[in-house]
C-alpha cells in the first residue's frame, strides 16, 4: 500500500509529466487528428456531379472494390516490396562494411549517405530524368559500351520507378541496420567460426538473427513512404500504370473533384499499412514472449 | 606426445612485431599456460593457434598436421573467449548444441551430448534461459560446455576468469582443473595472472614483448627465474645486484656496491658457475628471509645480516617489512607478527636480524648489465625498477 503521501507524490509527478506534453498533445490533435477527423467524415459522404453532399454513403468505399482500384494498390504493394527488397540487399553489406570500419572512416561515410538530404528532392528526381532519358547519360553509356544499338525507353517505366525510389529510400534502410548492426560484438563471429561454422553459415545463424530488429526498422522505414509514393511514379513513372498515390492525387486534383473517393482510398491504404504494422508487432512481441518465458 | 607444435612463429601488425620468433612444444593433455603483461603477444599466439590471425612466420602443428593456413572451422581447437561470446539470441541449449546443429548430428544425439556437457559443468537445469539471465560464472560454464562438445583436441583458454570476482574465479579455478582431469585434453590458457596461472598449469611459458621469456613446471618459474623479468613478473622478489668478490668451493661471496662491503653467500654448486669480480644479479625471495631481534647460531650455508625496520604492512595473512640494510632495502614476508621467543611484535625502528638459507639466493643468468640501463639503478646500485631494454 502507498501512503498517502506517497499518492500525492505520484499525483504530482503524473501531473507535471501531462503538463509538459501538453503542447504537443494539442498541437498534435488540431493539426493531425483534427484534419484526419475531416478525411475519415469525408469518406463516409455521397458524391454530388460537381461536389460532395452532406448525405451519409459507403459508395467510395463500395467502388474500391468493384471499379477497378484494386490493380493500383496492387501495383503500389508490389513497388514497395522490390523497394524495400533491393534497399535490404543493397543497403546491408553497406550497413556492414560501415560498422566494422575505424571510426573515422565511419563518420565519413555516415556523411556521405546523409548528404543527398540536402538538395531538395524534386531536384533529385529531376536530375534522374535527363540522366535515365533517351538522350541521357545512361543510355549514352550502355551504347559506348556496345550492349545496345539505339537508345532505349528507360523514363516512364516502372524500371525507372524502381530505381529512383531505391536511391531515394535507401539511406532509410542503411541508417536503422548500421545502428544495429554498429552494436553487434563481431567476437561472437570468431565463436561461431570457432565452433565449425564458416563464413556464410555464421553469417545467417549469426549476424542476420541479431540484426534483425535493423531489417524490421529499415524495411518499415523504406515500405510506409513506397507504398504511398507519388512524387517519384509521377515523374518518372508513366500514365499506363498509376500507383495508388497517383489515383489518390488525381481524386482531389482533376475536375470533378471526389473527396469521398480521395478519402476512401487514403483510409484503406493506411489500413493496410495498420494491419501490417499489427502483423509485425504481433510476431515481435512474440519472439519478446519466447525469449522471457 | 606432442599435441601443439610452435615451429618459429612471429606475427607482424604493420610495422609492429606482436610475436617473435616463438618455439614451444606443448604435450598433449597437458594444461599449458601464456603468462605475460598486456601486450606481450599471448593473446596473438592464442589466435593463431585458434586460426583468427595467420602466422607472418613459422608454422602450427597440431600433432603431425600442419594447420598454419586452415580457417578456424576446420581446425580440431576450441575456444574459450575472454567475455564468453555466447549467442545472446540462443537459449543455453542452442548455444551449447551450436557445434553439433552446425555438423548436423541427428537431434537425439545432440540432445544426449547437449545433456552430458551440461552435466559436467553442473548446468543442468539452466538449458532454457538465455545468456542474458544467467550469471557470469555461468555464462563461463556453458561457454565451456559449448567449446568442448565438438570433443577438439585442444581447448584454448583467453583469460577465461577476468571478468569473474576474486571469490567466484579461485572457486572457478578448481573446477577448471576438474574438468581438465575429466576430458583428458590439452589446454592452452592465456592469463595475466601469475597466481592463476602458476596454480592451474602443468607447464607455463613467461611471455614478454612477442618472446617467451622462460618455460617450465610453475616452481621451476617461481624458484629458478632465468631473467630479471621472470624474478619480477611473478611473485615478489628482491633483486640484488653485486660483485662476486670470491668463489668458494661451495659457496661464493658478494659484495653489494653499497659501499658497506656487505658479503652475501650463495650456494655454488648451485648455480652455474661465476667467476670473481663479475656483477650479477640475485633473486632472493620474501618469504624465504627470516627475521629476528635475536642473532641466530651463525653456520656456514646461512646468510646472516643486519638491518633495521623501516616499514610493515599488516597484510592478514603474513605481514611485509622493509628492511634497509646499509643502503640496500629487503622486502621480508613474515607469517607471524611476533617473534617467537619472546612473544613481542616487531616495531618500527627496530634493529633486526635477516636470514637465510643459501640455496634460496638465486643467481639470475641473464647478464644485468646487457638488460638494465644505469638509468634504473639509483646511486647505490639498487635496482629501482625495471624496464626491459633491447638487447644492442
Amino acid at each position: 500500500m502507498l501512503s498517502s503521501r506517497e499518492v500525492l507524490q505520484e499525483k504530482k509527478k503524473n501531473l507535471s509529466s501531462w503538463l509538459l506534453s501538453l503542447p504537443s498533445m494539442i498541437w498534435l490533435a488540431f493539426f493531425f487528428l483534427v484534419p484526419y477527423l475531416i478525411v475519415v467524415f469525408y469518406s463516409f459522404l455521397t458524391q454530388d456531379i460537381y461536389d460532395v453532399k452532406f448525405e451519409f454513403s459507403l459508395d467510395a468505399y463500395r467502388q474500391i472494390f468493384t471499379n477497378g482500384y484494386l490493380q493500383p494498390f496492387f501495383l503500389s504493394f508490389k513497388l514497395a516490396i522490390y523497394t524495400v527488397v533491393i534497399c535490404l540487399l543493397l543497403g546491408f553489406p553497406v550497413a556492414y562494411y560501415m560498422a566494422r570500419a575505424n571510426d573515422k572512416l565511419k563518420n565519413t561515410l555516415l556523411i556521405l549517405i546523409i548528404i543527398p538530404f540536402w538538395t531538395n528532392l524534386i531536384i533529385r528526381i529531376f536530375s534522374w530524368r535527363i540522366f535515365l532519358s533517351y538522350s541521357g547519360v545512361l543510355n549514352g553509356v550502355l551504347m559506348k559500351l556496345g550492349l545496345i544499338s539505339q537508345p532505349i525507353e528507360i523514363l516512364r517505366t516502372n524500371l525507372a520507378v524502381i530505381l529512383v525510389m531505391v536511391y531515394v529510400y535507401l539511406p532509410y534502410m542503411i541508417l536503422p541496420l548500421y545502428s544495429v548492426l554498429e552494436k553487434l560484438d563481431f567476437t561472437l563471429l570468431n565463436a561461431a567460426m570457432d565452433l565449425g561454422a564458416n563464413e556464410i553459415k555464421s553469417f545467417f545463424l549469426i549476424t542476420l538473427p541479431l540484426a534483425i530488429e535493423g531489417i524490421f526498422a529499415g524495411s518499415l522505414l523504406v515500405f510506409i513512404p513506397a507504398l504511398g509514393a507519388y512524387l517519384i511514379p509521377q515523374l518518372v513513372g508513366n500514365q499506363q500504370s498509376l500507383y495508388i498515390g497517383q489515383v489518390i492525387t488525381y481524386k482531389v486534383k482533376n475536375i470533378p473533384r471526389n473527396w469521398p473517393m480521395a478519402s476512401a482510398l487514403s483510409l484503406t491504404l493506411l489500413f493496410m499499412v495498420a494491419i501490417m504494422l499489427l502483423i509485425i508487432y504481433a510476431i515481435y512481441r512474440h519472439h519478446l514472449a519466447k525469449r522471457s518465458s | 606426445m606432442e599435441n601443439i607444435i610452435l615451429h618459429n612463429i612471429s606475427k607482424d601488425f604493420g610495422t609492429f612485431r606482436a610475436v617473435d620468433g616463438v618455439n614451444l612444444t606443448i604435450k598433449s593433455g597437458e594444461l599449458f599456460s601464456f603468462l605475460g603483461p598486456s601486450g606481450c603477444g599471448k593473446t596473438t599466439l592464442l589466435r593463431m593457434i585458434a586460426g583468427f590471425e595467420t602466422p607472418t612466420e613459422g608454422s602450427i602443428y597440431l600433432g603431425d598436421k600442419n594447420i598454419s593456413d586452415l580457417p578456424p572451422y576446420k581446425r580440431e581447437v576450441n575456444t574459450i573467449f575472454q567475455n564468453y561470446s555466447l549467442f545472446p539470441h540462443m537459449t543455453v541449449f542452442d548455444n551449447v548444441a551450436f557445434g553439433l546443429k552446425i555438423k548436423k548430428r541427428p537431434k537425439t544425439e545432440i540432445k544426449d551430448r547437449v545433456h552430458e556437457m551440461l552435466k559436467l559443468v553442473k548446468m543442468e537445469d539452466q538449458a532454457n534461459k538465455y545468456p542474458d539471465q544467467i550469471s557470469g560464472g555461468q555464462k563461463q560454464r556453458i561457454a565451456i560446455a559449448r567449446a568442448l562438445i565438438n570433443k577438439p583436441r585442444v581447448l584454448l583458454l583467453d583469460e577465461p576468469l577476468a571478468a569473474l570476482d576474486l571469490k567466484l574465479r579461485q572457486h572457478m579455478l578448481i573446477e577448471l582443473m576438474d574438468i581438465h582431469d575429466a576430458v583428458g585434453i590439452t589446454f592452452i590458457y592465456v592469463t595475466h595472472d601469475q597466481g592463476e596461472a602458476m596454480s592451474i598449469s602443468d607447464r607455463l611459458a613467461v611471455m614478454n614483448q612477442g618472446k617467451i621469456v622462460q618455460e617450465g613446471p610453475p616452481d621451476d618459474i617461481y624458484e629458478r627465474p632465468t631473467s630479471i623479468f621472470s624474478a619480477y613478473f611473478i611473485g615478489e622478489t628482491n633483486l640484488i645486484t653485486g660483485d662476486v668478490y670470491k668463489v668458494y668451493d661451495d659457496y661464493l661471496e658478494l659484495h653489494c656496491p653499497d659501499g658497506t662491503g656487505k658479503m652475501l653467500k650463495l650456494d655454488s654448486s648451485f648455480h652455474k658457475p661465476v667467476s670473481e669480480g663479475t656483477r650479477i644479479t640475485l633473486s632472493l625471495r620474501p618469504e624465504k628471509i627470516a627475521i629476528s631481534r635475536f642473532k641466530p647460531r651463525p653456520q656456514d650455508d646461512i646468510n646472516i645480516i643486519k638491518g633495521q625496520i623501516e616499514d610493515i604492512l599488516y597484510l592478514g595473512s603474513h605481514t611485509q617489512y622493509i628492511v634497509r640494510v646499509g643502503k640496500l632495502k629487503f622486502r621480508v614476508f613474515s607469517q607471524h607478527k611476533r617473534v617467537y621467543f619472546d612473544d613481542k611484535a616487531l616495531d618500527w625502528e627496530e634493529e633486526v636480524w635477516l636470514f637465510w638459507h643459501d640455496t634460496d639466493t638465486w643467481l639470475i643468468e641473464d647478464n644485468p648489465l646487457d638488460i638494465l640501463t644505469d638509468a634504473e639503478l639509483d646511486d647505490n646500485g639498487n635496482l629501482q625498477r625495471y624496464v626491459k631494454r633491447s638487447k644492442v
